[in-house]
């Protein structure tokens, strides 16, 4: 059963929402632009802000932080195995088994 | 997404059809991840011919994907609109989502065409085939997506309203649209930023 009631937000707070959302794709692309500056950070960083937009919109605009638990579990599976499936491949190219 | 609600007579609490909805979209993970997985195999080595890093343009793609972010704003706000049984709104946002996703696709017709005449195309070399294979996949949802606002609209205008309750329904195709805005943050940061 859902066990969570929380109020869906207002239209005011869906335009701050997306506010933030294009405040944090300006600061990806002012990243973009300083990595020489940012150096190494550089992809951490875009990597942690593109988390951060994915998971704003998943939780408030797909309203999956309102949702019965079983539905977060599918997709968190599909997530979860994408990422397995990455990283398994991405252990592989980095070993050499791809190219020689 | 009018999250909350329990289905008692559904054994998992959830309507069936939402559930559904979810699995597809889980789906889907796995559909773009794989071929995310395959574009970043190739990505960052030596092939024969233009390289992405050549072509592309930063500013524009930028200004896509903001369009795009706008897009999932409008489209929530006609779910907010509809559950708050405001039609005329609900129509109005309906068809801005639709109009911002047509940019969308029309920037990346722009962009794919620009590609095309500086020599980066689907057969240069194996990145490249990657590259159109992805991008153009999402492409394919986008244009599947704006189809389904348009035809909700239609709907929309001629039945005199829409229901979150029954037929072709709003906060179904809202789902699609957030998770084909979703894919797009992933792939504006894989495939253009890092």
């Amino acid at each position: 059963m859902s066990d969570n009631h929380k109020e869906h937000p207002t239209p005011k707070k869906y335009v701050q929402i997306a506010i933030f959302l294009g405040i944090l794709t300006a600061i990806e692309v002012a990243l973009y632009y300083t990595e020489d500056f940012v150096g190494v950070f550089t992809d951490p960083l875009l990597i942690f802000l593109a988390i951060g937009k994915y998971v704003v919109v998943v939780g408030w605009f797909m309203h999956l932080r309102f949702e019965n638990k079983m539905v977060n579990r599918f997709f968190a599976g599909g997530m979860i195995l994408a990422l397995i499936l990455f990283a398994i491949v991405m252990i592989e190219r980095a070993a050499g088994n791809f190219f020689n | 997404m009018s999250g909350g609600h329990d289905y008692p007579h559904e054994s998992t609490g959830v309507e069936t059809r939402k559930l559904g909805m979810w699995v597809f979209l889980s789906t889907e993970i796995l559909f773009f991840g794989t071929l995310i997985t395959t574009f970043m195999i190739f990505k960052g080595r030596d092939f024969p011919g233009i390289k992405l890093t050549d072509v592309y343009d930063i500013p524009f793609t930028s200004v896509s994907s903001f369009v795009l972010l706008m897009s999932s704003l409008t489209m929530v706000l006609a779910h907010n609109a509809l559950e708050n049984a405001d039609q005329e709104k609900t129509r109005v946002w309906l068809l801005a989502t639709a109009m911002l996703g047509s940019v969308f696709l029309a920037g990346q017709i722009y962009e794919f065409t620009e590609f095309y005449h500086k020599g980066f195309e689907l057969s240069t070399n194996i990145f490249s085939s990657t590259f159109y294979v992805l991008t153009g996949f999402h492409g394919l949802h986008v244009f599947i997506g704006v189809v389904f606002l348009i035809g909700l609209w239609i709907i929309g205008q001629r039945q005199k309203g829409l229901s979150l309750d029954s037929g072709f329904n709003l906060e179904f195709i809202a789902l699609y649209w957030h998770f084909v805005d979703i894919v797009w943050i992933v792939l504006f940061t894989v495939v253009y930023l890092i």
